[in-house]
């Protein structure tokens, strides 16, 4: 199975509103995200940084988050998306 | 462009840019800012080396900035306030008041654009978005 990233930030909203449609997806599909706050653990900002030069062209030139991360593929997804554009990314090969 | 910091020698006024404004926005007198060093300017902001930084109240700075602008702040009143939760939180931990919907690079350069209110309006989510907002969501464009 994939390793997915999710990056997000504890006082961001969009992210704060991913995380039940994160949670919905990981329950009725069975994919797993790995989930990195980034302002409050350093380690998790740093593994975030790593990705900077995947991360920062798709979306924006910056680090955004939340962020979806497809660490095999470099398949990126920044900011709030729908249930089923979650899904397709989640799915795809 | 590197910018500089500037004094007017009237009334002590700070410019931090390229070139020194022309006319002192404060006590109005022409060709008055003469260069200083980055030392002097931190000197005279701090008022002294024992007088604290007055505090300012952030969320009335920005209805005020935004007051002068065709965006406001967001009527979401709890969004507004979970970011400014974490604006404060990132200037406790990071020194500065950092976006909470994005990631300090550590880059001194880069991170400064993070700075809220960032400069929002070249954005893809405001820049000709009908409702557009700030990436963060903080300021929506009024309607």
């Amino acid at each position: 199975m994939a390793k997915l990233l999710m990056f997000h930030g504890r006082e961001c909203p969009h992210c704060k509103k991913m995380m039940p449609v994160v949670e919905k997806l990981e329950e009725e599909t069975g994919v797993s995200f790995e989930k990195h706050e980034v302002w409050h653990d350093e380690k998790s900002a740093d593994l975030m940084r790593s990705y900077r030069t995947v991360i920062a062209p798709k979306c924006g030139g910056q680090l955004k988050v939340p962020t979806f991360l497809n660490a095999e593929t470099n398949d990126v997804i920044c900011g709030e998306v729908d249930y089923d554009k979650l899904k397709a990314w989640a799915e795809k090969k | 462009m590197k910018k500089k910091y500037w004094r007017c020698f009237v009334c002590n006024d700070i410019h931090y840019g390229v070139a020194p404004p022309e006319l002192c926005p404060t006590c109005k007198v022409l060709n008055a800012y003469v260069e200083i060093t980055a030392e002097e300017a931190r000197k005279i902001l701090g008022g002294g080396p024992d007088t604290a930084f007055a505090p300012v109240d952030f969320r009335e700075a920005i209805e005020r900035f935004a007051a002068g602008n065709e965006f406001m702040v967001n009527p979401d009143e709890e969004k507004v306030q979970t970011l400014l939760r974490g604006v404060f939180e990132n200037e406790k931990n990071h020194g500065f008041k950092y976006c909470p919907c994005r990631l300090r690079t550590k880059d001194w350069d880069e991170d400064l654009k993070l700075v809220c209110p960032c400069n929002f309006t070249i954005h893809e989510t405001y820049r000709g978005v009908k409702n557009g907002e700030c990436w963060c969501g903080l300021f929506v464009r009024r309607t």
